[in-house]
């Protein structure tokens, strides 16, 4: 065998212990206790010692959804952070960009995702979401013809699902805090 | 849209297929880099390998897997104790003192079922005297480490006629080893570039421009106007900037910049992304679509003569001919349109709209082009032809060992791939010293005097090439499994690309250092 | 020389005269390029022969390869490991597999092929994950080759063998020798853990497959692909509920397919096949023979030059594009500073045995060399105290006041994050 071990550059080098911890779980670490949330975003973990699955709360203090709590789940995995969270809606709710299976739209999420991104960035496209839903490309179709063309209808759908009413025929969710 | 486009959607997509028969999931993977016309081409080849080594067998491997038609093993040695611990196609201790064509043969031919092998025993110098004409039947030969004489009798009877077939002549020891491929012409339609043909953005036709002018971006609700396909606006854009430029195209780099400015101030709201998109492809604007050069060059090849178009000339050059009359007669002075429209940021309805725009322009233009034929060509060959118009390729080659002949040009490989040439070099001075007699082991100084007799005795050899030397010194001999392995995949590629015509072969000497584990083509 | 096979009588009755011949010519004296350290003869061939034991993982393209160049250069004691088992689709280049084996598991049979082609040859098959074998399954071995098809694999045994280094242990550095491919290009790269650039550092030089936005997927179809990922990523879960779609069930394709035909009828979309909404589902990965015996061959080469030191290994990365004449390209990959696999240097802390986690993190805060600005910490697994999120903090305070030795046993590790580190910091704890 070729001797390796000579070629370590410096001795100092050889000294110091490598760390066993995986490069996903660091990662997610690093990108948790970083995180900087305004008050309308919560974290939730049912189990504080599992990192890799949890939730997120959006209680926006603004615009159409103000008064509803969103609840988005969570799922790392070890391929983090080179394939991206999986982020699904958990209730069925009346919005542009996220369909009646919880689906999302939010490009950081798929096309756009890029390692250099974090949990940061992800929370901060969904709460957007929220003050700004996109109406030109919809994931929930009626949604967002509606916001299109009535947008006073729009609103009075907004706030009947957030009360957990029916609109054509779907019964969404209560989201009303 | 007319009944006729509809009909055609109903039958491209209400013919259901059912799941793939087991040859097309047996070649799945590779039917995605050649296609069904690649691999047919493949099963109705057939390949003459000379000497049964463990190089000529990891080729064989590497062509029986994917499918061939036919191979043969031409090879009257034994298995050699030698042979048998480094060949994985012979059983070990078992072949030993059997015909090494005959046991390589048996277990190639256990890879694929569809493959038909011989084995042929007899030398390859009886056959080049009683019976040439049994070489040149083959669609493509392949020698391994052949003695030098035969290997130039060889080349010399296959470089005879344009239509015999090719030869790739593969020399190996130690660690080093090169090939090259020997034959007359190679002509390629589809060649897989990655470049990608005109979009006329800038010389649009006139269906596209009236469409592009005909849609009013300020009467669209925001949906639609986030949905308008880039080279709508690019179209549009270049029509309103030649209006107010005195019908030229933005030239100078200010101009430029201005002209993308231009394009996202059309902008309703910030993030609609297919402006963005128009900005980033502004380049086409100014961009000429005309016919580029490597395919201007092909007009004035030699093939497209009046006396060479005579009759027995291949369908090929007659598809070029009609091509070249066509950029002289039409208008634009263009390639024939594509019909492939790269995805974009577009509803579906423009987009279509705007797909079927390009294609059936593309077939008109395709009927002007069918009536400069002047021989009837197969429908799908017109098209492919069509199709990858933009970037045909036309291979010339040279006769086997004329690069060793040529001292200035070995000159000007030495200074330019010092390393690459000395591996070739000293490979060549092995089979050199090795003519007649292959048990003869060299010495170091042996190879370098060959050397420098290849060379001219004025050429001074650079510093690579005692590393070359040595190698080749050490083993000269030796067939690493390895070596043998890398070849077989290496040479295998090239042929696949050959007897497909599709991909471009390496061109010139293919050489391989598997000590700092490089390659280098010299001598093209 | 070459006769002399039976080095210290070790000789099994399947070695034949000659049988080395050609290996032989290369490891009886040294080339010009070789280092002075090469033991040629008798010692370096029993060390190939009767003492290395290099590991394999994957029995695909590249790993039937890679046993029988491995089996022929001589190597003796080889282990293969393999989750997979054999699907027709393999059979155009996986030379080691028959269509009666279809079904079966790729280590074990490309072990029993390679045994009875290739005489007095050991292969030890795992038929399962890397995952389940422990740091000292991986110690056993001289050397490890990869031919994976999984960056998520790849990650995991290029991490395991770098953390495998122990200063105080040469043997633990284990040689990776990693090759890919895809259609007519490959790569092949020899990784010195912790000496080297590893698997990690490179980690942005991979391609992302192609993935379409979801709304594109809904609402604005263009290409076949957006009418097959609509099928897969949305009606699947919608229609067949938890269902798990399995890829390789012609039962599903064969519905994905009919869903993304009548989707693209629906839009006047052309080009949806039964080909392509395998390809686009599965994310198929066009694969030759060619491409896999030059990739393999190239590690094997490299395995061989290592393990014998009989000539220059390559220095570090060989990248192969064959579709336009042969190109290639042979370069070193820097070591990333940052990288969060062999870049992060762990630091021995001895601490009193009484110390608790608050006393730590202050310790963190105000050491000159250190100095964190709100340093979290966790042991490999478990939080012990994060400054962010606040449920999180909530949760890991009341570990502030217990002793760090509860926590965290004598020479364990602790991941130190904060926004003024790079990456991450970790501590080896020991107690004084």
């Amino acid at each position: 065998m070729i001797k390796i071990w000579s070629m370590k550059k410096n001795e100092d080098a050889a000294t110091k212990k490598r760390p066993k911890t995986s490069a996903a779980q660091i990662r997610v670490q690093k990108d948790l206790t970083e995180l900087d949330l305004p008050p309308t975003m919560k974290t939730n973990f049912p189990d504080p010692t599992d990192l890799l699955n949890f939730t997120l709360t959006i209680t926006p203090d603004e615009g159409m959804y103000n008064g509803g709590a969103f609840t988005f789940s969570f799922t790392i995995n070890t391929n983090y952070p080179h394939e991206p969270p999986k982020v699904k809606c958990m209730q069925t709710i009346y919005h542009p960009n996220v369909d009646l299976e919880g689906n999302v739209c939010l490009n950081i999420l798929r096309e756009d995702w890029k390692p250099v991104l974090n949990l940061n960035s992800v929370m901060v496209g969904l709460q957007y979401l929220f003050l700004e839903p996109n109406a030109d490309d919809p994931l929930n179709k009626e949604a967002a013809e509606e916001l299109r063309k009535n947008r006073e209808q729009f609103l009075y759908n907004v706030k009947t699902s957030m009360r957990g009413g029916n609109i054509k025929g779907v019964t969404y969710h209560k989201v009303l805090v | 849209m007319s009944s006729q486009d509809s009909q055609d959607i109903e039958t491209a997509t209400t013919a259901i297929e059912s799941a793939p028969d087991t040859k097309t999931r047996r070649y799945d993977r590779q039917l995605r880099l050649w296609a069904a016309t690649g691999q047919s081409a493949l099963e109705s080849s057939r390949v003459l390998l000379i000497s049964g080594s463990a190089t000529s067998t990891s080729i064989l491997k590497n062509l029986v897997l994917p499918g061939i038609g036919h191979f043969t093993i031409l090879d009257h040695a034994k298995v050699s104790h030698s042979d048998a611990g480094n060949n994985f196609f012979l059983e070990g201790y078992n072949s030993i003192g059997k015909s090494r064509a005959e046991e390589a043969v048996q277990l190639l031919g256990e890879l694929n079922d569809s493959v038909e092998g011989r084995a042929d025993t007899r030398t390859l110098g009886s056959i080049l005297k009683a019976h040439p004409e049994w070489i040149t039947s083959f669609t493509i030969v392949i020698a391994h480490n052949l003695d030098h004489t035969l290997l130039n009798e060889l080349s010399a009877l296959l470089w005879k006629d344009a239509k015999y077939p090719p030869l790739v002549v593969v020399r190996s020891a130690g660690f080093l080893a090169d090939f090259y491929i020997q034959f007359h012409e190679h002509t390629i339609i589809e060649s897989h570039s990655e470049i990608s043909p005109s979009l006329r953005i800038d010389k649009p036709f006139p269906a596209l421009r009236e469409h592009a002018l005909s849609l009013e971006f300020d009467k669209m609700d925001s949906t639609e106007h986030g949905h308008i396909p880039y080279v709508v606006i690019l179209v549009r854009a270049l029509e309103d900037w030649k209006k107010s430029h005195g019908g030229s195209l933005p030239k100078s780099y200010e101009e430029r910049q201005q002209f993308k400015k231009g394009v996202l101030a059309l902008k309703v709201k910030g993030d609609e992304e297919n402006f963005d998109e128009a900005e980033t492809q502004a380049y086409r604007c100014w961009t000429e679509t005309k016919v580029p050069s490597e395919i201007t060059a092909l007009f004035s090849d030699p093939a497209l003569f009046i006396e060479a178009m005579d009759s027995n000339q291949s369908p090929f050059f007659h598809l070029l001919a009609a091509l070249k009359e066509y950029t002289e007669q039409c208008d634009t002075h263009t390639l024939p349109l594509t019909s492939t429209l790269p995805d974009m940021k577009s509803d579906t309805h423009n987009y279509i709209h705007l797909q079927r725009l390009y294609k059936t322009r593309a077939e008109e233009e395709r009927q002007v082009f069918k009536s400069y034929l002047r021989v009837p060509v197969d429908d799908a060959m017109v098209d492919s032809f069509v199709k990858n118009a933009h970037a045909l390729v036309v291979l010339r080659g040279k006769p086997w060992g004329t690069f060793d002949e040529d001292k200035a040009a070995l000159g000007e490989s030495l200074s330019t791939m010092p390393k690459e040439t000395c591996i070739h070099l000293a490979l060549s001075a092995l089979s050199l010293l090795q003519a007649g007699d292959t048990s003869v082991s060299p010495s170091a100084e042996s190879i370098r005097a060959k050397i420098q007799s290849i060379v001219g005795q004025y050429t001074e050899l650079p510093d690579e090439a005692d590393d070359a030397i040595g190698e080749i010194a050490r083993a000269p001999f030796s067939e690493l499994p390895n070596t043998a392995a890398f070849l077989g995949g290496m040479v295998a590629q090239e042929v696949i690309k050959m007897i497909t015509k599709q991909y471009v072969p390496v061109r010139g000497y293919c050489v391989i250092d598997l000590i700092e584990t490089c390659t280098g083509t010299i001598g093209a | 020389m070459a006769t002399e096979i039976n080095v210290n009588g070790a000789a099994t009755s399947s070695d034949w005269q000659d049988r080395y011949y050609h290996v032989d010519q290369i490891l009886d004296r040294p080339g010009p390029r070789t280092d002075p350290s090469f033991l040629a003869g008798d010692e370096v061939k029993d060390f190939l022969r009767n003492k290395c034991k290099i590991l394999v993982i994957g029995a695909g393209g590249l790993g039937c390869e890679i046993l029988a160049n491995l089996a022929l250069t001589g190597f003796k004691d080889i282990h293969l490991i393999d989750m997979d088992t054999i699907d027709i689709s393999n059979l155009n280049r996986q030379f080691l597999f028959r269509p009666a084996d279809v079904g079966r598991p790729k280590a074990i049979v490309a072990a029993e092929y390679v045994m009875k082609r290739v005489p007095g040859v050991q292969v030890t098959p795992y038929y399962g994950k890397i995952q389940d074998k422990g740091d000292d399954y991986y110690l056993q071995f001289n050397l490890v080759i990869c031919g994976l098809d999984s960056v998520e694999a790849r990650r995991w045994i290029n991490a395991t063998l770098v953390n495998l280094v122990d200063p105080e242990n040469p043997e633990s550095l284990k040689p990776l020798i990693d090759g890919g491919t895809e259609g007519f290009k490959g790569q092949a790269r020899v990784i010195l853990p912790t000496v080297s650039s590893c698997y990690e550092c490179s980690l942005d030089m991979l391609n992302k497959p192609t993935t379409f936005p979801i709304c594109t997927i809904a609402n604005t179809p263009r290409l076949p692909e957006h009418c097959i990922e609509w099928a897969s990523v949305l009606e699947w879960p919608r229609a067949r509920g938890d269902e798990k779609l399995d890829t390789d069930d012609p039962e599903h394709i064969g519905w994905l397919y009919s869903i993304a035909v009548a989707r693209a009828k629906e839009f006047k979309i052309e080009g949806v096949t039964w080909s392509l909404t395998q390809g686009v589902v599965k994310n198929v990965i066009p694969a030759i023979a060619s491409t896999n015996a030059i990739i393999a061959a190239s590690c094997c080469n490299e395995a061989f030059k290592i393990a014998t030191s009989s000539a220059a290994y390559l220095n570090n990365y060989f990248m192969l594009i064959g579709t336009e004449g042969v190109y290639s390209y042979t370069f070193e990959h820097e070591k990333r500073d940052h990288c969060p696999v062999c870049g992060g240097e762990a630091l021995e802390m001895p601490i009193s045995r009484d110390w608790t986690v608050e006393q730590l993190i202050e310790l963190l805060t105000e050491k000159q060399n250190i100095q964190i600005k709100k340093p979290s910490l966790a042991t490999p697994g478990k939080p012990i105290y994060f400054q962010q999120p606040p449920q999180l903090e909530e949760a890991t305070r009341p570990n502030l006041e217990k002793k760090v030795l509860e926590l965290v046993p004598d020479g364990g590790e602790v991941v130190v994050t904060a926004s003024t580190l790079p990456f991450s910091l970790s501590l080896i704890i020991t107690y004084i």
